[in-house]
């Protein structure tokens, strides 16, 4: 039971968290505001509460996006980071899948010594080998492929642990089941194990997606044919022109912004799932 | 030749000292409803699944259907299985679960499809064809297992404690269900389970194991009626048999609390030899109806100090010969708690166990 | 099953991860140790030669890598109280809010799915010199800032960023901590007359201290690998005042081709990152050890 005093706290709580949260997104509410301004406007705003206001809806409203879409290979740029992320989604899956199950479920030589390996290359820092993956990518005549860009992101050593501590959960009855009714343990990683663990390989796949679309530093080595540049170096390729307006590079990292936030609204669960078992993965 | 055959079959698990399963021979006919039964840990569940192929036999042979199955594949031994837990496949339609292993071996589709329709339709699912087993309940979940099972046509049935998972009720039911089911279809069936009342209801036969070891195999009322052992003796009927440690003076029976019972000269003899035993009685077999308490000699008395009411008959408790005594008598004898009783031991219903062996002396 | 069918089905689930992890985890670690004692050149390998402990010396001597060691320990600094506590702030008022929870998450949450990139682009508007951050201050009557323009705000800037963009993780991950104490525990505090502020003191923050020490360990490695945002918005400048460990690095490694400095920076900055998970997996395991005692306590 609330009393009066503890229903009118709340109120005053969700009142003064709703000020933060536009205080704290100011940033992307400005963004999102004077993406659709020309920068006269821009300008003209900043002294004002204007500054957070989208102007009223006209012909010109898109012209930021307009200009980006037609003047840049930025739709390309966004069409490739989805391929790559649609690649990477379902080798990683399987790759690390696998492995995840073969940790859990299947009793084969050192499997124990196997599992700690894993969980030990969790805490190598990835940007300490970037070099080096530059170095082996460029030596296989890989440089500027998209081969060379997806082999080294495939595996990952959190996805294949994550995988695995899901996989632990399931029965092994099922498994002796799907045996009798001649299901040969392949078939039955694809048909049983992957479709009995959907919530993790939702929360894989997101992360994968995430982490392609936002990951800079080693596209930005792999890549240097804007043919195949992802979303994220595309960005910086046209921000850093010196002809690209604010409001065009506002409309840029907006666009760039939109399909993650997609993701998240879709995903949210996955998103928070995957994120609580970080925090809590040791204990 | 029997149509599954176990030779000398052991099972030992690496890192164990101890054999899970020692030495089980057995044969079982085609058709026969053979239940594996003992308290958990004695080699039953193991056994079941070295016939599915889930284990492997350590040692011995394996035959089904006059083939050695040892290094065969589970799906390969024309066998099917209804586990304990179920493990119906979460994703799929009860529909797809009964069909999975039809598909898997390429059966054409109309085929696949009459076969379902007829295991849906004789265990009831019409309704539930398209549910998940999460939007099941257990007894439901247990039929569309056995469904899995008997659309395959196989033959041999194996069911690793199906009602384990079921309430009182409902286990009563299905149990009632399944050996139906195995009168239709025929199919030699291996039921393993711990609850002795499921062993004696639906099988032909019982294997009572202890430790990895077989103790008795027998028809339902044979065990019942001449267990080999005091163990056997003890598992198999409910109330539990009472047992009492007794020294032997010629024709009497000297309990520990010194309650005397003189033995007719024929039952006499089966334990002559010995000065101790256990003596054995079911609680059936004390008499309380004064009417014919003369007919069996020795009349004990003793105080009621609980009562059980079933129902349909009642379970009396007292202490005698040094131990709690459990009583079974009809529901119209009806005794309260503190009520003197008169009784006696039906003498020819004794079983005497050795002290040091526990196996039976003096059977007839 | 047959063991050796199960060896072998297991080591090929396991093989295609393991030649991966082979070429672009194992081979890589192998060879950026061995590099590191070399002057291996990539524009002209022909020349390498093992040179001993000689790159780990000249490292220490570098001004520019010590710079670089000391701005990312400033950073480090900054950015771990400010992104810690403002999560947990965060969390706990959300926690008890009733309204609108789900917006709440959401909007703290949004600037975690946006990239460094993303991010980084935008803050160098914001911090323009006309720009909005400049707008705002100046309604409050505070001069001007340079911001990212100038060699002492340039860090402090980007570490205020960085938080504002990282902080919503370790909200979740705290809000996960606190629905996981025992609500019995506030009744008993109840039944004990026990005011909000002695609740949160008693209750919330010894029920909490785990999942912060992890929180705080998370926060410091990421910041340590912070290279992306002085990448983007100042290229290191001005005057080295952004340039990091990870930068200094990425620079010499695929800027200058320097591989063999470039390694014994990786290893020297990878053993410092793996000491700090070391004392992360022991803080975590003594919660272990509290859990398990509690539990022994209960009986």
């Amino acid at each position: 039971m609330l009393t009066k005093k503890q229903k009118r706290n709340n109120w005053i709580l969700t009142v003064v968290l709703l000020i933060v949260s536009l205080l704290f997104l100011f940033p992307v509410i400005w963004m999102l505001a004077n993406s659709f301004k020309p920068d006269a406007a821009i300008t003209a705003d900043m002294n004002s509460m204007a500054a957070f206001i989208p102007p009223a809806l006209n012909g010109n409203f898109f012209e930021n996006y307009v200009s980006v879409l037609t003047n840049t290979g930025f739709v390309r740029y966004m069409c490739n980071t989805l391929f790559y992320a649609a690649i990477l989604i379902v080798l990683g899956v399987i790759v690390n899948g696998l492995a995840g199950y073969a940790l859990a479920k299947i009793n084969f030589p050192f499997r124990e010594r196997w599992l700690l390996i894993i969980m030990l290359l969790m805490i190598v820092p990835m940007e300490t080998i970037i070099t080096i993956h530059f170095l082996i990518i460029a030596k296989l005549g890989l440089l500027n492929t998209v081969l060379g860009y997806v082999l080294p992101m495939i595996v990952n050593p959190f996805n294949i642990f994550l995988f695995r501590q899901v996989f632990l959960g399931l029965p092994d009855d099922v498994y002796e089941a799907a045996q009798l009714d001649h299901c040969g343990p392949v078939k039955y990683f694809f048909t049983m194990v992957l479709p009995m663990s959907k919530s993790v390989v939702a929360t894989v796949s997101v992360f994968t997606f995430l982490n392609v679309w936002n990951d800079y530093l080693w596209p930005s080595l792999v890549f240097t044919s804007s043919d195949l540049l992802t979303a994220q170096i595309g960005l910086n390729a046209i921000t850093s022109n010196d002809n690209t307006t604010t409001g065009q590079t506002l409309a840029v990292i907006t666009m760039v912004t939109i399909p993650v936030i997609i993701i998240y609204s879709l995903f949210s669960k996955q998103i928070v799932e995957g994120v609580i078992s970080t925090g809590s993965k040791e204990g | 030749m029997s149509f599954i055959e176990f030779k000398n079959i052991c099972k030992k698990y690496a890192g164990n000292d101890k054999n899970s399963v020692t030495d089980f021979n057995l044969d079982i006919e085609e058709k026969e409803f053979i239940a594996f039964v003992g308290p958990s840990g004695c080699g039953k569940s193991t056994t079941l699944r070295m016939i599915a192929g889930f284990e492997e036999i350590t040692s011995g042979d394996l035959f089904i259907d006059g083939k050695r199955v040892n290094e065969v594949a589970p799906a390969d031994r024309g066998i099917s299985m209804v586990f304990q837990n179920y493990a119906l496949y979460p994703h799929m339609t009860v529909e797809k679960n009964i069909s999975y292993g039809l598909k898997n071996m390429k059966v054409p589709a109309d085929e696949i499809k009459k076969k379902v329709d007829w295991a849906i339709d004789i265990l009831g699912l019409e309704e539930y064809r398209y549910r998940k087993p999460k939007n099941l309940s257990g007894g439901q979940r247990q039929r569309v297992a056995l469904g899995r099972a008997i659309v395959k046509d196989q033959k041999v049935f194996l069911m690793d404690e199906p009602l384990s998972n079921l309430d009182a009720k409902l286990r009563v039911s299905m149990r009632n269900e399944i050996s139906k089911l195995h009168r239709n279809l025929g199919s030699t069936t291996i039921y393993v389970t711990h609850d002795q009342v499921e062993a004696m209801t639906m099988a032909d036969r019982i294997v009572i194991m202890k430790d990895g070891v077989i103790q008795q195999v027998g028809k339902p009322m044979d065990l019942y009626e001449h267990p080999v052992n005091k163990f056997v003796a003890g598992f198999i009927g409910s109330p539990q048999m009472n047992f009492y440690d007794v020294k032997i003076d010629g024709r009497n029976l000297i309990f520990k609390d010194g309650n005397k019972i003189e033995l007719p000269e024929a039952i006499a003899k089966r334990i002559a030899g010995y000065s101790e035993v256990i003596m054995g009685i079911r609680g059936e077999d004390i008499k309380f109806d004064t009417t014919n308490l003369d007919v069996y000699g020795s009349h004990q008395k003793a105080v009621i100090d609980n009562t059980e009411i079933m129902g349909n008959e009642n379970n009396l408790y007292f202490d005698f010969g040094g131990s709690v005594t459990i009583a079974r008598v009809s529901k119209y004898e009806v005794s309260q708690v503190g009520d003197e009783v008169e009784f006696t031991f039906m003498p020819h219903k004794m079983h005497f166990f050795d002290k040091e062996t526990e196996q039976v002396i003096g059977a007839e | 099953m047959k063991k050796r069918t199960e060896s072998i089905m297991g080591m090929a689930f396991f093989g295609p991860a393991l030649v991966l992890l082979t070429i672009f985890l194992f081979l890589p670690m192998i060879l950026t140790l061995i590099f590191s004692f070399t002057d291996f050149f990539a524009l002209n390998p022909g020349l390498t030669h093992f040179v001993g402990l000689d790159n780990y010396i000249q490292i220490f001597k570098d001004d520019v890598f010590s710079q670089a060691f000391f701005n990312t320990v400033k950073f480090v600094i900054i950015i771990v109280p400010l992104q810690g506590i403002g999560a947990l702030v965060m969390a706990l008022l959300i926690n008890k809010v009733t309204h609108c929870k789900k917006y709440f998450k959401v909007a703290f949450f949004v600037p975690v799915v946006m990239s460094l990139a993303v991010v980084s682009t935008l803050w160098i508007q914001i911090y323009s010199p006309e720009g909005i951050m400049n707008a705002i201050l100046s309604f409050f009557g505070i001069d001007a800032q340079p911001f990212i323009n100038s060699a002492s705000q340039a860090l402090p800037s980007i570490a205020i960023m960085s938080a504002w963009q990282g902080m919503g993780y370790q909200m979740i991950i705290f809000l996960g901590g606190i629905q996981a104490i025992n609500p019995a525990l506030y009744e008993a505090a109840e039944m004990d007359h026990a005011t909000p502020w002695q609740k949160f003191k008693d209750i919330t923050l010894p029920e909490l201290k785990p999942l912060c020490v992890f929180v705080l360990i998370t926060i410091t490695i990421g910041a340590f690998r912070m290279l992306v945002q002085p990448m983007v918005m100042t290229g290191g400048g001005p005057s080295n005042s952004t340039y990091t460990v990870v930068y200094d690095i990425y620079e010499t490694g695929t800027v200058n081709w320097e591989i063999g400095l470039a390694s014994t920076m990786a290893i020297v900055f990878a053993f410092f990152v793996m000491i700090l998970t070391v004392i992360q997996t022991i803080a975590t395991r003594d919660k272990e050890d509290q859990n398990v005692n509690k539990k022994a306590k209960k009986k």
